[in-house]
């Protein structure tokens, strides 16, 4: 064996040079691995977000039709380093950057479509009836009452763009027959009109807003957040991350 | 006059070589690395590691030169890019270049790989440069990923979101994984200044050490299957034939005696075996 110690080591020096190791060690690898892993101590361990807890506009809820979703476009506002909105307002009259940092989603509405026969994840998708869109958003855009709030609450499905395979963009298309279904563009996952899984490699329907409120001027607004899963059963959650 | 101007040319030469040689042995190792034996069959093969050398220090030159004009914003990346594109002198070449051979480095490293796995390259005493040669792979993939989110394009960005995503399946750390990668929760401004330093820093200056432990582990013990080698060790083969040979030969003879000896001791076993049947 190769001799690279020469003089016999005592046990307190053991000791010793453990203890200063680790002391040493700490204050070389400590700053440099919190500095790297910022983004795992905010958010998994403090548990914050760089998106804006603020209520956001979606946009009109008569503009839904019952036959098709409607896409609209969000935007988040983003607080990631020199994106900070402080940072930003620092020097108001010396603009930094044109660009307004924004985490923009895109929300698809729908109006909840009754299920009349349940499917089964990966192997059928559910069977389904008309969309029930509330009738009285024949007549009126805004001025909602407080009854007429919840019903378009209770009816919505307010869904994610972000595919829940590996989070391409999905897209409502419409065959030649004027069947429609969410279809994504990346490996041909397929969503019913509800959101839910139809076909293809998704483990899961789409993500679904789950903080939201209609108001009475007749607009929906929502929060980042969404419905969490669990992926493989006490091992990962599925969240919609990159979105 | 002409003659004479040549021939001190090559002595000058020659004495320049000879006092490199004689402070670093550089003139040695060239040598090995120029005239280095390998088998007959499949020789061009064993050019595939110096293929993926050449194309991996490429990188690092137009990856060097496109730093100059590249920008690692959200806001401006893809204009700096675009710049690069249509602006800059021979921008579209230089751009070309890393681009292209970004994609033959992974195919050749590949066939690199799949030539050191076909002729057994990685046996006895080997083995370390084959691990090595995993981590060098390992590195070009993280650098060829995250090289593609730079452009900021629609390309480049869903890519990356499909490849985020994929780590965020992984049990255990998925989150973890996933929000290194992001900078945050979302992508956004952190995640491009992230993967610009994974990219320009972080993974080259990874990767430059293990190319050098690549090839000094390849200097340590020559091309696998080289002439020299393979004399070698086939005479050592016929060797050990031959003593086990001889081996086998005394063995034979002690077997008989063994086996009369089992005969009387174990006589019972026997028996009970037969009674089992
Ligand atoms: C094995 C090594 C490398 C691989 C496989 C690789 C791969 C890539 C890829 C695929 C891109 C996207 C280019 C495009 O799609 O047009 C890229 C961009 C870039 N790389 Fe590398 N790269 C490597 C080494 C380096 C090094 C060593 C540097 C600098 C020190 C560097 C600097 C850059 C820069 C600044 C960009 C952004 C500009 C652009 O998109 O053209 N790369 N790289
Ligand atoms: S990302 Fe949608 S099917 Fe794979």
């Amino acid at each position: 064996m190769a001799e690279l110690q020469k003089d016999p080591m005592t046990r307190g020096d053991f000791l010793g040079f453990g203890v200063m190791g680790v002391i040493m060690g700490g204050i070389i690898t400590v700053p440099a691995a919190a500095f790297l892993l910022e983004p795992i101590i905010n958010i998994d361990i403090l548990g914050q977000s760089n998106v804006s807890d603020d209520w956001q506009e979606v946009g009109p809820v008569a503009d839904v039709g019952v036959e098709e979703p409607e896409v609209f476009i969000v935007e988040f506002p983003l607080t990631q380093i020199y994106g900070d909105q402080e940072i930003q307002e620092l020097s108001p009259e010396v603009p930094r950057s044109q660009e307004e940092f924004d985490l923009t989603n895109a929300v698809w509405l729908s109006w909840k479509a009754p299920i009349l026969e349940q499917g089964d994840q990966g192997n059928s998708g559910d069977t389904i009836g008309v969309p029930e869109r509330p009738a009285f958003l024949d007549e009126k855009r805004e001025g909602f009452t407080p009854e007429e709030i919840s019903e378009v609450e209770e009816s919505l499905n307010i869904l994610s763009n972000s595919c829940a395979h590996l989070g391409c963009p999905v897209r409502w298309i419409v065959n030649a027959d004027g069947e429609g279904e969410f279809l994504c563009p990346c490996h041909g996952g397929i969503y019913d009109i509800n959101g839910n899984w139809y076909g293809g490699p998704p483990p899961r329907g789409m993500y679904r807003y789950t903080q939201f409120e209609v108001r009475e001027n007749g607009r929906l607004y929502i929060k980042h957040a969404y419905d969490v899963e669990e992926g493989i059963p006490g091992i990962s959650t599925q969240e919609p991350y990159v979105v | 006059m002409i003659g004479r101007l040549r021939s001190q040319t090559i002595e000058t030469g020659k004495f320049l070589a000879d006092w490199m040689e004689d402070r670093t042995g550089a003139v040695t190792q060239l040598e090995h690395f120029l005239y280095e034996p390998v088998p007959k069959r499949g020789a061009w093969l064993y050019t595939l590691g110096s293929a993926t050398l050449f194309l991996i220090t490429l990188q690092f030159l137009t990856g060097i030169l496109l730093l100059f004009y590249y920008v690692p914003t959200t806001d401006h990346a893809w204009n700096s890019v675009y710049y690069i594109m249509n602006e800059a002198y021979f921008g579209q070449l230089i751009r070309g270049i890393h681009y292209w051979s970004a994609n033959f480095l992974l195919a050749v490293i590949g066939l690199h790989m799949a030539r050191t796995f076909f002729t057994g390259s990685y046996k006895a005493p080997r083995e370390i440069n084959w691990i090595v040669g995993v981590v060098l792979l390992l590195l070009v993939i993280g650098l060829a990923f995250t090289g593609y989110l730079l452009r900021w394009d629609q390309d480049g960005f869903w890519a990356s979101v499909v490849g985020i995503k994929i780590g965020s399946y992984s049990p255990f750390i998925g989150p973890y994984v996933t929000h290194f990668l992001l900078g945050g929760d979302v992508v956004g401004p952190a995640t491009l200044a992230r993967f610009f330093a994974l990219h320009v820093w972080l993974l080259p200056a990874m990767i430059a050490p293990f190319i050098g432990i690549h090839l000094y582990l390849l200097r340590r013990h020559g091309e696998f299957g080289a002439e020299f080698e393979y004399t070698d060790r086939i005479s050592k083969l016929h060797e050990r034939q031959r003593e086990e040979g001889y081996r086998q030969h005394e063995f034979e003879d002690d077997e008989e005696y063994d086996y009369d000896d089992e005969l009387d001791e174990e006589g019972g076993t026997t028996r009970h075996r037969r009674d089992d049947e």
